[in-house]
């Protein structure tokens, strides 16, 4: 149903806009070329090097478009709003408000991003989704069980379909792919379906971003019509209408699409999250993992991370003031061209990829090997049952009893591959995606991004044996106004509820000089504990075992990707 | 089930009348600043009384307020400011760098409460009369006692209650100092002086120039945060923060009433309140809760909540943000919009080795710890959206609307920084005339990346405009053409806004920012979402007049 209010508040808009607004509720939003990225420069399907600034220049149409030396590509995420089942650790099923994938569902199977480029998000699933995909087509049988996440292979938007109505009227010509879809398909993925962490988003500086979010309605809660909105958390400068705060801006209903566009913020680790009745929707589980990668991961082999950096401040013969970090101009950016010019070049990193950071640098100190996303939570059962069960919710006695990394507890945590849980439709769903589990090459370095979503307790995570170097804080590199990292070593971090940080797991020998150690301080084979010191947090409700724990594994070699869904060799 | 009728009513279909009820609050508009009395001699007081709470709860408090007039009020500009006998937090206490502070304290507190006093972390306190306490010289029930200190340092810090203090700060005897730094040559050559204004170094411009244009009164205390060049400001806000837990109060009414008369320290007359188990119901930035929080500053409706949490800004406006822990929980305050600059916690600037720059770090929720206070420094511009806020055209249009069709003139900074007069001051102008809807809306250019949906989709929020543009004419632009610059008698013309609920002024376009504690189970207030810990911030379009005086 419509809701009244949001019909009598519309009406207006609706006179003036209906000429202009698309029939379709469900729809999906992914340009293959726009002012931004246009695709008679640069190749939207991939992410070009950064060899400097965009050069803009003022368009016929008075505004600035890039002319040469595009930088980003075009991103697309589809999620759905809804509801479903989790396990906990100790094997109770547990109810949620939930975000769903809808685009990327084998990526996000296989515990990586949902974020896909448009030829890839713009794709037609060649057969008919089933309800439970992935898991179904993967043969998932139980939560231990998830069947073989190698069968499902399609990361396109779910529902994606030729708009045939277009066609016929002579305004497109096939396959038409402007974001029309099949409703049946997205409410056969999209219901009972949700993850927790809620669907993972990763992008690129420079990137155009279109997240689209598609309100399916909770099947177990058929009393309440609830709007869903997305609030990225942390996005600097954000306009109020992206914001995701339904008071000052706009929620949307069951039956609708929103597609949220973003240009991709200064690299950091932030997160997103529902931001309607927050203690209720955030408890519930609407909370996911949302990173942005560093214009330095482009720069080219060899070339001065320095350089880069300082191109980027606005320090080069082409200036983009977007990109630039002034410290005497500007009171709030972090990435200012350090102090010291440590003369490193981009090169390769252990598992022979180009070397990746953390942060724009410019000086190698937040390079990493391997990622890892983290998100601390915890959940009441009793909220959830009582979220469950059309009851009275009490927010005054909400106390997290399952502490979960990225919605698992021990020993869930060091699963690998997705965990299902069967919710009430009676098919098996993915519904915790993202393992814990950290492998680290010898002498590696791991960037785990951590944030906190609890709504109502900080957690602290600490680390037995390899240090952690926090290197970035609120998705803001540690750095002064003069360049001086302010960066430090750390066996433990703390955060309260909607906060986040980076810290580099260094397994390296880097403790014993450059001439390295006689023996290896963190060997191959060995297991090190990644755990909070929250004692009463290391449980799972009854169960005196468990909860926010989860293994560092140290690798002869790390193969098959550089973060979950990696093999320690 | 009458709960569950409550709460579900406000949270998922009772926005509407959460916003009516706010609307008729927001007659007036309503701000903040940084508003408390002036010294250097503060006679006080500790009393009791009833605090308001938006459940309609009457929650029996004890707090510090002043001992007869005070010396004075600030900032000037703010004319209807009050000091009653007990407020929470208590008076905030505005004195600057250098000055000698004396604090008279009586304690007029029910016999059985016992002795109170006051501590000032972060001074050398001197204390005369009184009795012997643990954390500092106490008043007895019904005696004083004097501090005296040196207001050694510029920033914030909190005060409160060194007697009994699991209790007493529970029940709200806490507050703020706030030191106004002496400047120097230096500060004055960067930020200028209360009267002449300046140009803050951290963003070319001059944001004061641009207030005095558009007739806005200042409601700063000072030109700087501190004697340092880079703590220029703008505008600025307080928050204290602390929780309460009804049943430590009601507990403690119970035994103030049975003790009644009793004569201090005699058997029997003392207070034995459990502080634990600890169930805060109640949020509180600044002794109130949402919306409460913000209705104005000294409002009739809170005689003993006199201080709000409403903050507004106009883009590229630096504005200093006073927060302090005052309960004893910790709660991530989480600025919607931007970062926050750490400039100095508990009053110690945090500066690189060289001491010319910030070394404070760049958070998004700021947390709040007991008894401890921070100086940050927020801004807004609406930079890097890659389109244009404000749906600006790139040729005049053909209702003749003066405002649709703006220069951007881009300083060193990217900024049109050239003309404080301009309605687009501080506009970032990478992205001016940038269409964001590949249709037009309105008036407002298409051809941008995005393609809105059918609104009906929608459910807008009381702080919508109906339509995602800033600026005093864009959401009329972007819907019907205002009436006023119509051209054409054919065309349909609107003086509405498009939402036509906003719970802000008639005239104030506005974007509007959460600004909230991410412990979100703190937004509620006594069980009912939403409530706490909450509060709107709003960036305001230039022409929009913020006064922070009612």
């Amino acid at each position: 149903m419509r809701n009244g209010y949001a019909l009598s508040l519309s009406l207006l808009l609706v006179v003036i806009a209906s000429g202009i607004a698309n029939s379709q509720s469900f729809r999906v939003q992914c340009p293959t070329s726009t002012i931004t990225h246009p695709s008679t420069l640069t190749n939207v399907n991939a992410e070009p090097a950064y060899s400097g600034p965009t050069t803009l220049a003022i368009n016929s149409n008075g505004f600035y478009a890039p002319t040469a030396n595009v930088n980003g590509a075009i991103k697309c995420q589809q999620v759905s709003g809804g509801d479903g089942y989790s396990t906990m650790a100790d094997g109770t099923q547990t109810f949620m408000f939930s975000f769903g994938p809808l685009s990327g569902l084998a990526d996000i199977a296989n515990g990586q991003a949902g974020t896909e480029f448009p030829n890839v998000f713009n794709t037609v699933y060649p057969g008919t989704l089933k309800p439970g995909d992935p898991a179904m087509s993967d043969g998932a049988t139980s939560g231990a069980s998830p069947g073989s996440p190698s069968l499902f292979t399609f990361n396109g938007a779910a529902g994606l379909m030729p708009d045939l109505d277009a066609i016929a009227s002579g305004a497109c010509t096939a396959p038409c792919l402007d974001g029309h879809v099949d409703p049946r398909q997205i409410m056969d993925i999209g219901v009972m379906n949700g993850n927790i962490p809620a669907p993972l988003v990763a992008f690129d500086e420079d990137d155009e971003m279109f997240l689209t979010l598609t309100n399916v309605g909770m099947l177990m809660r058929p009393d309440l019509f609830e709007q869903h909105t997305i609030h990225f958390h942390g996005y600097p400068n954000a306009s109020s209408f992206y914001d995701g705060v339904p008071d000052a801006s706009v929620a949307i209903n069951i039956g609708g699409s929103f597609t949220y566009y973003y240009l991709a913020p200064d690299a950091g680790t932030y997160f997103w999250h529902c931001h309607i009745t927050p203690p209720e929707h955030l408890q519930m589980g609407m909370v996911g993992q949302l990173y942005v990668r560093p214009r330095q991961d482009r720069v080219p082999q060899g070339t001065s991370l320095y350089t880069a950096l300082q191109q980027q401040n606005g320090l080069g013969t082409t200036v983009d003031l977007r990109t630039a970090c002034n410290p005497n101009n500007d009171i709030l950016c972090s990435a200012f061209t350090p102090a010291i010019n440590t003369g490193l070049n981009q090169g390769l990193d252990l598992l022979g990829n180009p070397q990746r950071y953390v942060y724009n640098d410019g000086d190698g100190s937040t390079a990493y090997d391997v990622e890892y996303p983290i998100q601390m939570h915890d959940f009441d059962p009793n909220f959830h049952f009582v979220g469950m069960t059309f009851n009275p919710e009490a927010f005054v006695d909400m106390r997290g009893k399952y502490f979960l990394l990225n919605g698992r507890s021990y020993p869930d945590t060091v699963a690998t591959g997705p965990q299902a849980t069967m919710s009430s439709d009676g098919r098996m769903h993915y519904s915790q995606p993202l393992p814990a589990l950290i492998n680290i090459p010898a002498g590696g370095k791991a960037s785990l991004r951590l944030v906190n979503l609890s709504v109502e307790q900080y957690h602290t995570l600490a680390t037995l044996g390899i240090p952690m170097k926090e290197v970035g804080f609120n998705a803001k590199l540690l750095r002064d106004q003069e360049g001086n990292n302010t960066e430090f070593y750390t066996n433990s971090i703390t955060l309260g509820g909607g906060e986040s940080l980076d810290v580099i797991l260094d397994a390296s020998d880097a403790g014993c000089g450059s001439a390295g150690c006689a023996v290896k301080l963190y060997p191959a084979g060995s297991v090190f504990y990644l755990y909070t010191p929250n004692l009463d947090h290391l449980s799972n409700d009854a169960e005196n075992f468990g909860g926010m724990m989860t293994e560092v594994h140290i690798c002869n070699s790390v193969t098959g990707g550089s973060t979950y869904g990696n093999t320690c060799n | 089930m009458r709960e569950m009728t409550m709460k579900k009513a406000i949270s998922k279909s009772g926005w509407l009348l959460a916003a009516t009820a706010l609307a008729l609050f927001f007659v007036a508009a309503a701000y903040a600043a940084t508003p408390g009395i002036t010294g250097p001699t503060f006679n006080l007081t500790a009393q009791q009384a009833y605090l308001n709470q938006p459940d309609g709860a009457a929650v029996y408090s004890w707090g510090y307020g002043c001992n007869g007039a005070p010396t004075g009020f600030a900032p000037a500009a703010i004319t209807n400011a009050t000091c009653l006998t007990m407020q929470v937090p208590g008076p905030t206490l505005i004195v600057t760098e250098g000055q000698t502070v004396t604090v008279n304290l009586t304690n007029s507190l029910p016999a059985a409460v016992g002795n109170t006093s006051i501590v000032f972390p972060g001074f050398q306190v001197t204390a005369t009369g009184g009795v012997t306490g643990l954390l500092a010289q106490e008043a007895a029930p019904g005696g004083s006692v004097t501090y005296s200190f040196v207001a050694s340092s510029p920033g914030t810090r909190a005060y409160y209650s060194g007697s009994e203090s699991d209790l007493q700060i529970e029940m709200g005897l806490y507050g703020a100092v706030v030191v106004l730094p002496t400047g120097n040559a230096a500060v004055t050559a960067a930020c200028g002086t209360l009267t002449s204004g300046g140009l803050p170094p951290t963003n070319a411009g001059n944001n004061r120039a641009a207030q005095v244009f558009w007739k806005e009164t200042d409601f700063r205390l000072a030109a700087a945060a501190y004697d340092h060049p880079k703590t220029c400001y703008d505008r600025e806000y307080l928050f204290q923060w602390a929780e309460m837990d009804p049943n430590i109060h009601a507990q403690a009414l119970a035994q103030v009433q049975a003790r009644t008369g009793c004569t201090a320290g005699a058997p029997g007359c003392s207070l034995n309140v459990p502080t634990e188990p600890y169930k805060p119901a109640y949020f509180l930035i600044n002794g109130r809760s949402m919306p409460d929080v913000m209705d104005p500053n000294y409002a009739a409706e809170y005689p003993h909540q006199p201080y709000n949490g409403n903050p507004h800004m106009h883009p590229g406006e630096m504005t200093l943000v006073r927060s302090i822990g005052q309960g004893r929980w910790q709660h991530p305050f989480h600025e919607h919009a931007n970062h926050v600059r750490i400039l100095a916690r508990d009053g110690n600037l945090i500066l690189t080795p060289s001491g010319n720059s910030l070394a404070g770090i760049l958070m998004f929720n700021t947390d709040t710890t007991p008894g401890s206070a921070f100086d940050g420094i927020f801004y807004f511009t609406g930079r890097g959206l890659n389109w244009d806020p404000y749906g600006h055209h790139p040729a005049p249009d053909s209702f003749g609307d003066p405002l649709a069709y703006l220069p951007c003139t881009p300083d060193a900074n990217g900024y049109n920084t050239g003309a404080p007069t301009a309605v687009n001051y501080f506009e970032w102008c990478q992205d001016h005339n940038k269409p964001m809807e590949l249709n037009p809306l309105g008036d407002v250019a298409g051809g941008g990346p995005m393609t809105l949906p059918d609104p009906n989709i929608f459910t807008n929020g009381a702080w919508y405009g109906g339509n995602p543009y800033l600026g005093p004419d864009a959401s009329l632009r972007a819907t019907a053409p205002a009436c006023a610059t119509t051209s054409s008698a054919t065309l349909t013309c609107t003086n509405l806004q498009p939402a036509n609920m906003q719970a802000n002024p008639a005239n104030e376009r506005g974007w509007a920012f959460m600004w909230h504690s991410h412990n979100e189970r703190e937004i509620t207030t006594n069980n009912v979402f939403p409530g706490g810990m909450l509060m709107m911030m709003l960036v305001d379009s230039r022409e929009f007049v913020i006064d922070e005086s009612n």
